[in-house]
């Protein structure tokens, strides 16, 4: 489905995929999903020495910092990059002409959109794959499920690192059924309420998939038919991507409780995904996952989250609000080390997250779909 | 807001149109000018009260809020207030008399407040009160201080005005609140303009609606403005609009156009920007910021250091914290603003490349601090009149507009008043 592999040339590079895919590749084996220190230490540190001999612009940010593979001790101490500079720049570690993919942040054609270019999505995939089955899909077989994605699929969408993931785990977890519902900027709400319905008559438990903007959507539609579903038990829902500054906006809490209400899903589970263009791995929430622990963002073990003090640029004591620094060793095409503009604070062994960047540079993938919709609404008038 | 205090607050309103109505223009003007003439004095128990309040309810650090109190409310007082309604409503001795044009206000006008600036809030208040109108104010979430002492020097000056003025806080949430609110003949909101669009879509086209949406202000600096002469009094003057407020008032500059054909001179200006930012950090410290708008600042300018290091003519100065933070950019793109003391530094190269970058802002060009051109300035003067720039000042001056300011290429009471042509 996806041709787009391509074997790396460098054989520095392809050695620290190949262990990196390794841990990965282990990991679909729930006694290996290990946070192991040394190991991500060591990996990453040799993808901060590759990152700094390939990608120029970044090894002169660092000289300038000054943090150098020679200078630092730690993962911890690795220079992370603003998520805005992939608007501006291309940040490989790879010669350019060696992109298979580009993946771009969702924004109107008058915003400057960020963009990651791989020149292989094998870790990409690699990575999502078992971490989308860990955290969704912990007590029961995907296979026993229907999956629903209010979105476009990797072919209508092939810029949308959403829409790829959602379309290799389409692919490769062998859901019951698989359909996607944003066809060239409709929501196809028509066929999904079908399908939902059948669903409910043959109790096959659903998987419902989306941005938190096309699930408002799709509220909307289910009230004007005065419609409240009922899904079968085991049913989960998905959301992701937010609102990032659009005109409507719910609370989390208010979301979930109409979900809810029209779906019939109780808010354990309801499923938060925090993902961005700019990174090869996913984080989600606990809940399906410990349900008897508090709520927080997990990611898988070849990633690393710290809360940093914008003021001191250090981490803050745990449980205090810091913006949000990303490590993640999916990333060895690109940088590991990104800095965010979201807010959040540690949770034990994870992360909440507070508050996402929202402004005129607005970014995420929740805009993407609702700009679809939008556009779709003012062709109908 | 229960129903019985909505009854009770329109009750008041009529009582109030009903007490204006009677009482002679002249009379209101002279209180309001003396609640000017307290505003001015910074012994003034309101003043003092605004001083004391300001800082910890919005935010700012006591200096800036002194300072910025100083300069706003220095040029008013009841001369302008008067100038003022001479300008727009014609000679306020013959505005109750016979005249082939009477001016009159609405029966009540409900404000919606957004900002946290004062000085609009108190200019807010006071121009329906020229025009007989009853005020009700619903406050900003960031200042719930301003209305309160504006209330509370009228009614220690004529208790009788003070009763027309009604601050009404209620929760965005409470729907009966607002629709109620909304019901006012002339309505008056300040607000992003999705909030103005939105409020506007909620009145009946027989209202009259006036709305302040977004806006900004810019500088722009000609040639001259890097002479050794010149460049430290202009720096001192933009950081000075910068620290003001902290860069959150629609007249704080957020970017800073150089117009000179020597690459070097936009290092200069960046460098002395930042000496005087670093300075005015010393007299005005910068208010407090939240971890979200710490970590856009954080953002922007790592990501400039980004495009430095990617070798880009860009250059960051700044605080050690996020205090402040100067970026000389490569060129003019429109590139995002988290505020709080951060300016962009834009070179270009003639008049025309700055017109293509100041088209975008257009639709929401404020002030533009001018300064550089020498004998060019008229015809910078007038592209900036044509782009539609309510005010152009001079560095240093942008945080203390007149009271009769065209505040949206506007005026302060035509807005909000009815006018009557009598042809008999």
């Amino acid at each position: 489905m996806f041709p787009s592999m391509k074997t790396n040339t460098d054989p520095q590079r392809r050695d620290l995929d190949t262990r990196i895919l390794a841990w990965m590749q282990e990991a679909s084996e729930p006694k290996n999903w290990i946070p192991n220190e040394a190991r991500f230490e060591e990996l990453s540190l040799a993808c901060f020495r590759f990152q700094f001999k390939h990608c120029e612009s970044y090894a002169n940010y660092c000289r300038k910092i000054p943090k150098t593979p020679d200078s630092i001790q730690s993962w911890k101490e690795i220079p992370s990059v603003p998520t805005e500079a992939f608007k501006t720049l291309t940040l490989t570690s790879f010669p350019s002409e060696n992109a298979v993919h580009v993946f771009r942040t969702s924004g109107s054609t008058a915003a400057k959109r960020g963009e990651l270019h791989l020149d292989t999505l094998e870790l990409y995939e690699a990575s999502l794959l078992p971490t989308f089955a860990r955290h969704l899909f912990p007590d029961i077989d995907p296979k026993k499920c229907n999956a629903f994605f209010l979105a476009a699929d990797a072919q209508e969408a092939p810029d949308s690192s959403l829409s790829h993931m959602f379309s290799t785990a389409a692919a490769r977890l062998h859901f019951a059924k698989s359909q996607f519902f944003l066809r060239q900027g409709k929501l196809e709400i028509a066929a999904l309420i079908s399908e939902l319905e059948t669903s409910i008559s043959q109790r096959t438990p659903v998987a419902l998939l989306g941005t938190a903007f096309s699930f408002v959507h799709c509220l909307d539609a289910l009230r004007e038919r005065k419609l409240r579903l009922q899904l079968p038990p085991g049913s989960r829902i998905l959301e992701t991507g937010g609102f990032k500054g659009r005109s409507r906006e719910y609370p989390a809490a208010e979301l979930y409780a109409l979900l809810s209400t029209h779906f019939g899903v109780d808010s354990s589970h309801i499923v938060n995904q925090y993902g961005m263009t700019e990174l090869g791995s996913q984080f989600y929430d606990s809940n399906l996952l410990a349900p008897e622990q508090p709520r927080r963002k997990l990611g898988p073990p070849w990633t690393r989250v710290l809360c940093i003090d914008s003021e001191t640029d250090r981490e803050v004591p745990d449980g205090e609000i810091g913006i949000l620094r990303i490590f993640d060793l999916a990333n060895t095409g690109s940088l590991i080390a990104l800095q965010t503009a979201d807010i959040g604070r540690k949770i034990a062994d994870g992360f909440e997250v507070l508050g996402r960047q929202t402004g005129a540079e607005t970014r995420g993938c929740s805009i993407a779909a609702d700009a679809l919709l939008l556009e779709n609404a003012r062709e109908r008038r | 807001m229960n129903a019985a205090e909505r009854i009770k607050i329109q009750k008041n309103v009529c009582d109030a149109r009903r007490y204006l109505l009677e009482q002679p223009t002249q009379k209101i003007v002279e209180c309001l000018s003396r609640v000017l003439d307290d505003l001015r004095d910074p012994q003034s128990a309101a003043r003092i009260t605004l001083a004391g309040e300001l800082p910890s309810a919005v935010g700012f650090s006591p200096e800036t809020t002194r300072e910025g109190l100083a300069r706003g409310f220095a040029a008013w007082n009841g001369a302008t207030l008067r100038q003022l309604i001479e300008r727009e409503l014609g000679p306020l001795d013959k505005m109750d008399q016979t005249s082939s044009c009477r001016v009159s206000g609405f029966d009540s006008t409900a404000i919606l407040l957004a900002g946290a600036i004062p000085m609009p809030t108190i200019l807010a208040m006071l121009a329906p009160l020229v025009l007989r109108s009853p005020v009700l104010v619903k406050p900003s979430t960031h200042d719930s201080v301003t209305p309160r002492v504006f209330a509370k020097i009228l009614s220690a000056l004529d208790p009788d005005l003070g009763s027309c003025v009604q601050v009404v806080p209620f929760a965005s949430t409470d729907h009966d609140a607002l629709t109620a609110f909304l019901a006012a003949p002339c309505i008056v909101a300040t607000g992003s303009d999705t909030t103005i669009q939105n409020i506007a879509s909620m009145l009946h086209p027989t209202q009259r609606f006036v709305g302040y949406g977004h806006r900004l202000s810019v500088a722009i600096l000609g040639p001259d403005a890097v002479s050794s002469s010149n460049i430290t009094r202009i720096a001192n003057g933009i950081a000075l609009d910068v620290a003001l407020w902290d860069q959150l008032g629609c007249l704080s500059p957020v970017g800073i156009y150089l117009v000179h054909d020597d690459p070097d001179a936009a290092n200069r200006l960046a460098n002395a920007l930042a000496q005087a930012l670093r300075k005015a950090e010393g007299d005005w410290p910068r208010g407090r910021i939240d971890a979200k708008t710490a970590a856009q600042i954080a953002q922007e300018r790592a990501e400039a250091e980004m495009r430095s290091a990617a070798g880009k003519s860009v250059h960051v100065y700044s605080s050690s914290g996020t205090g402040w933070t100067v970026i000389r950019e490569e060129d003019a793109t429109p590139r995002a603003n988290p505020l709080h003391r951060f300016l962009r530094v834009a070179p270009v190269r003639d008049i025309h490349q700055l017109k293509q970058a100041l088209l975008p802002l257009s639709p929401h060009l404020a002030a533009v601090a001018l300064d550089g051109f020498g004998a060019a300035t008229p015809s910078l003067v007038r592209m900036l009149v044509e782009l539609g720039a309510s005010r152009i000042c001079l560095p240093g001056t942008m945080q203390s507009p007149p009271l009769a300011w065209h505040h949206d290429n506007r005026g302060v009471l035509t807005p909000l008043a009815r006018f009557t042509d009598l042809e008999l």
